[in-house]
């Protein structure tokens, strides 16, 4: 009764009542609910909408708010971003879960379980944003040191001498990410022009303005105009495309071309007696070693079309150092901050005798290891609570035999 | 509360009449649908069919015949279990009933002896009502005669019509599998079937009829036969003149032409099958079918020719065996068979596991521990009615007991498919439910040693009769083989043993506070129990006790098996169906012990926020296979009303709990009493508000 007069008498401070609100378990409950939410709609958008760009709509950090789609259908409910939701949980969870719990022996496991989900969260978060990926393919008997990205699609800018490019300059997936309907000039020191790109999609396909005719207008370069497709559900399938125009350095400006992931040449400029491509592609990543690829088998339990294993025997090459690897299924090799894993193999149909060859996932994530680090620590501490509270119900148990006997 | 009331206490209030009466009704209910569908099960399949003259096969016959090793879907097994699943996947069924009109005795016919006539005896085989055809349009497209709905058909009553069908199905299997309507897959399914069928039955054609040669008849007698087994004994010499008629430039004489042709036909009808040649190089992992073996011979590409043709003699003996119609001589050829090919394959370790997968699947145990389930929850209902009479403490050891040892015989049976399996107990959805069901029950009967209430004692054994049906429709609906091995990616001891098991686990232990907390719902929502508050607290730590446990499993089998994807995949978490279902369930169990302990959620709503966690299990574990996305996606659409009719039982039980609960179902308590029910400390069964440092 006194504490609640004092209660009145001296009201908490705006601070301490933010401070209630961000720890309490009102805050912590709808968060977790919220979040479920977000896991089931974005479980059932992804059959329509494709995985990448379902997590970019709910758990990208540019989304603050969505309305979900299921069945191709809006559903009137307005839900905060999943990556938002998963920061005020985090926050919710240090203040709450660490900082204001009662602190005493019984709540060590509790203590010890919120530490390490914040763990396992913090390592989400180093994942969504510091992870590379690709795919490095390799033919038996050859070398590869390159991987290629998944989604992030480049304009690439060479000289071509002695048949090869040199002096190759990357314009990078996020500097034309944006270039929808403006442009944007790239200057080019090492270039005797410079470079203009607009009208960036990110899945489009080069059409013959003889064989149809552009629907909205769209720019014809060279004969071909870009038609926007919808996006694959598998991303990685996407293929994009932008308009370029060459900037000479007498102050002309060319007719617009067209580079396009789907083209099978690169755009050239000529220059002099120079010759210079651009062109689209997929980011390549270059590796701190070679791989080479001595011998991929695939094996399958006899008589079906079931795997049973895919293995493949490399060579990691650093300088004149060569050491043999084994990559399968569930043994990925680990080295240097990067991962390879067995993905995938072709050509598809192979017979036997076929020559093959071999798909690694590359991944650098700083975090590779944290989740692992934090379940240790997450059961031992919910097996602490629940040791505890198991320990707790046999005493009553016991208690209650003695009652009755 | 006023004095009158305090110097008078009102006497207790004993249970509803009307409760009862609406316990008792969805009692009566419930069991009837277990009867019916055990009946389903068990009944014969429509009509018995007459196959004139049938004479069954001696126990000695399948007894030899059940564990002879074959090879199929990956691995080396016995007839018996191939036969069961081959049975399940045309018939529909693994048992059949036949009568023979002449001496009036019905047959059941077990999977083996059905896979025996269909080798050794078609004339009896293409009889028997083999074919099980849901859909009657299709028959009706091809000018057949429809029978009743649960009727199956004979080879011979579709033989009219079976060219038709199969022109149809070819024309159908040009169309791109996503594009085909029902009647055009079914169609399809229904022509491989018979193709299937029809390989069995033929399968020995080549040591039926052997080989014609041309030309061998003289003064009128018909042209000899001769056992294919003795023309690969002449295949250097048939290769030594096909070379020589090439190098010559001529023609291969006619009769040697007619010859190859009907060595070529004969090793085509037994190429598929049945592969229970086991292969010569250790290296090799392939059987052989009888036409393989045949072949390999006739173009030397078999580097043992000698071995193999005595392999094929082998098999002519067995046929020759079966035909005398003595089933003591059956028996010993096909005894001699298993021997002569057994030896070679208990050389390679093959057949370690033939004899315990034979005993596997004669034994059952999966159904007599079903049966034991239902004695259980008939008896645990009969003792919740006599609770407090001495009946009802008899009536609870027959629960127990029954309950105990069909445990007992599910644990036996999932430990002896681990053993043949050479894996951890659950790798597909079938060892899902059989492990989910036995978990479940294990850990019913934990919470009942705990709470000694009798009632998760009786929930236990009703959970067992579910999800042990629930297997039984499963593998009846799937007609596969679940203990097949692996694809590559999910082989690894390690991880099935580690995140597969503790996430079925939180699996059970989630449907299992469902399941209390229905029990809850039933029992206040009826007043079957209105001022019993001790069973109330009991069942209310029960529950959270299983929701605890739930979480604790999902969360760490979900980080388990984001770091297996994380070796397998090259990531923790890649938003796959699988994946989420499982974080649904954490989230879920977080929501309710944090708004427990943040008390917003009192007694009523643990119980109704416990059965929505069966419906983020069921999504977890069932529905996301349908969604036709992601790494875990298994393709199969079979299941889709069964899981939209449990959700439907699960609102319906949240709606009647709902309703119970806003419209006071609330048991009058003394004031003490009641005072005490306001929860105070952060205790599962009592939750507090926040706690401060």
């Amino acid at each position: 009764m006194d504490q609640e007069m004092k209660k009145k008498a001296n009201p908490e401070s705006p601070l301490r009542q933010a401070y209630d609100f961000l720890s309490g378990f009102k805050l912590a409950t709808a968060l977790l609910l919220l979040l479920g939410l977000l896991t089931w709609f974005a479980t059932l958008e992804q059959i329509d909408q494709g995985l990448h760009p379902t997590l970019r709509k709910y758990f990208s950090w540019r989304s603050l708010w969505l309305l979900p789609e299921v069945n191709g259908k809006i559903v009137p409910l307005p839900l905060p971003g999943g990556y938002w939701v998963c920061a005020l949980l985090l926050v919710n969870m240090i203040l709450g879960g660490i900082v204001r719990i009662r602190k005493g022996w019984r709540q060590i496991g509790n203590l010890i379980a919120h530490f390490g989900i914040i763990f396992m969260l913090v390592a989400g978060g180093v994942s969504h944003h510091f992870p590379q990926r690709g795919n490095m393919a390799i033919e038996e008997g050859t070398v590869s040191n390159t991987a290629e990205d998944y989604f992030e699609y480049v304009v690439e800018v060479a000289e071509i001498i002695d048949g090869e490019p040199q002096n190759i300059r990357v314009i990078g997936g996020d500097e034309i990410d944006g270039l929808g309907s403006t442009h944007r000039n790239f200057i080019l020191p090492d270039f005797p022009f410079d470079l203009q790109l607009a009208g960036y999609l990110r899945n489009a396909l080069p059409v013959s303005a003889n064989e149809r005719a552009p629907d909205r207008s769209q720019v014809i370069a060279d004969g071909y105009w870009l038609m926007e497709r919808p996006g694959e559900v598998n991303a990685e399938l996407n293929t994009a495309a932008i308009y370029g125009r060459v900037l000479r350095e007498d102050g002309t400006v060319d007719p617009p071309f067209i580079v396009a992931g789907a083209s099978f040449h690169p755009f050239t400029v000529h220059v002099d007696d120079r010759v210079f491509t651009v062109d689209m592609r997929k980011r390549l990543w270059p590796m701190p070693f070679k791989v080479r690829l001595n011998e991929f088998t695939a094996d399958f339990h006899p008589g079906t079309g079931r795997a049973a294993r895919f293995v493949s025997e490399i060579t990691r090459i650093r300088d004149d150092n060569e050491v043999m690897v084994t990559i399968q299924m569930n043994e990925p090799m680990r080295y240097d901050g990067l991962t390879f894993f067995q993905a995938s193999y072709g050509p598809p149909g192979a017979g036997p005798g076929d020559s093959l060859y071999s798909v690694f996932e590359v991944v650098n994530n700083p975090a590779d290891k944290w989740p692992e680090y934090s379940l240790y620590v997450v059961t031992i501490g919910m097996l602490i609570t629940f040791l505890t509270k198991l320990g707790e119900s046999l005493g009553r148990v016991k208690r209650r035999s003695k009652r009755h006997g | 509360m006023d004095e009158s009331s305090q110097n008078h206490p009102k006497p207790k209030r004993g249970p509803s009449f009307a409760g009862r009466v609406a316990a008792g009704v969805l009692a009566f209910f419930g069991m009837l649908a277990v009867f019916y569908n055990l009946l389903q099960d068990n009944r014969p399949q429509g009509q018995i069919r007459v196959v004139e003259g049938y004479i069954p096969w001696s126990a000695e016959v399948l007894e030899a015949a059940e564990p002879l090793a074959v090879q199929d879907g990956g691995r080396v097994k016995p007839l018996s279990s191939f036969a069961g699943f081959q049975m399940l996947a045309i018939h529909g069924a693994r048992s059949m009933r036949i009568l023979d009109a002449e001496d009036g005795e019905t047959h059941r016919l077990t999977p083996t002896a059905w896979m025996l006539d269909a080798l050794f005896r078609p004339h009896f085989a293409v009889y028997q009502p083999t074919f099980r055809i849901d859909n009657s349009d299709i028959l009706r497209a091809i000018d057949l005669p429809v029978r009743s709905r649960r009727d199956r058909y004979s080879y011979e009553d579709l033989r009219p019509g079976i060219r038709r069908l199969m022109e149809t199905a070819q024309r159908y299997e040009a169309i791109e599998s996503d594009d085909r309507d029902a009647i055009q897959q079914q169609t399809l399914d229904i022509a491989y079937t018979i193709r299937s069928y029809e390989i069995l039955l033929r399968y020995f054609d080549f040591a039926r009829h052997g080989v014609r040669l041309h030309g061998t008849g003289r003064d009128g007698h018909d042209d000899q036969t001769a056992g294919i087994s003795t023309v690969m004994a002449t295949a250097p010499q048939i290769r030594e003149q096909i070379a020589e008629s090439q190098r010559e430039g001529g023609q291969i004489h006619p009769n040697l032409q007619v010859l190859l042709e009907q060595v070529l036909d004969a090793s085509n009808l037994a190429k598929y099958g049945i592969f229970l040649i086991p292969p010569h190089h250790e290296k090799e992992l392939k059987w052989q079918s009888a036409g393989d073996a045949i072949m390999g011979v006739m173009t030397a590409a078999d580097p043992h020719p000698v071995e193999t043709i005595t392999n094929i003699k082998e098999l002519e003996n067995t046929l020759d065996a079966s035909l005398t119609g003595d089933m003591d001589e059956f028996a010993t050829a096909l005894v001699s068979l298993r021997d002569h090919f057994g030896e070679r394959a208990d050389g390679r370790g093959d057949t370690r596991f033939i004899s315990l997968e034979t005993t596997y699947y004669r034994y059952n145990l999966f159904y007599n521990a079903l049966i034991l389930f239902i004695i259980g929850s008939i008896s645990a209902m009969a003792m919740w009615v006599l609770h407090q009479h001495r009946a009802g403490r008899w009536l609870s050891w027959v629960t127990l007991g029954t309950t105990g040892v069909a445990t007992i015989l599910c644990v036996v049976a999932i430990v002896q498919r681990s053993v043949i399996m050479q894996r951890p107990p659950v790798g597909n959805l079938y060892d899902t439910i059989i492990f989910i069901g036995t978990a479940g029950v294990i850990f019913g009967l934990i919470f009942e040693w705990f709470t000694r209430k009798r009632f998760a004692l009786g929930l236990s054994a009703m959970l067992g009769v579910i999800l042990i049906m629930l297997a039984r429709r499963y593998e009846l609906g799937d007609a596969t083989d679940h203990m097949d091995p692996l694809v590559a990616v999910l082989d690894s001891n390690f991880w099935l043993a580690t995140h597969v098991l503790t996430i079925t686990l939180g699996y059970s232990a989630g449907l299992l506070a469902a399941v209390l907390s229905c029990g809850y719902v039933l029992l206040r929502g009826l007043r079957l129990v209105d001022n019993d508050r001790d069973l109330r607290r009991s069942l209310s730590r029960a529950v959270y006790g299983a929701i605890c446990l739930c979480l604790f499993l999902s969360l760490v089998g979900t980080v388990l098996g984001g770091i297996w994807a994380n070796y397998s995949w090259g990531r923790f978490w890649g938003w796959d169906p699988k994946e989420n279902g499982a974080l649904l369930i954490v989230l879920w169990t977080l929501a309710i012990l944090h708004a427990r302990l943040g008390g917003f959620l009192h007694e009523w709503g643990l119980h109704l926020a416990s059965i929505f966690t069966a419906c983020t299990i069921a999504f977890a574990w069932w529905h996301v296979n349908f969604l036709g996305v992601g790494l875990h996606s298994y393709g199969f659409t079979a299941g889709t009303t069964a899981i939209w009719t449990f959700y439907g039982v699960m609102v319906a039980f949240i709606a009647f709990g709902g309703i119970a609960a806003a419209l006071g179902t609330k048991p009058r308590l003394p004031e003490k009493e009641r005072s005490t029910d306001t929860p105070s400390t952060a205790t599962p069964e009592s939750p507090a508000q926040p706690t401060e440092a």
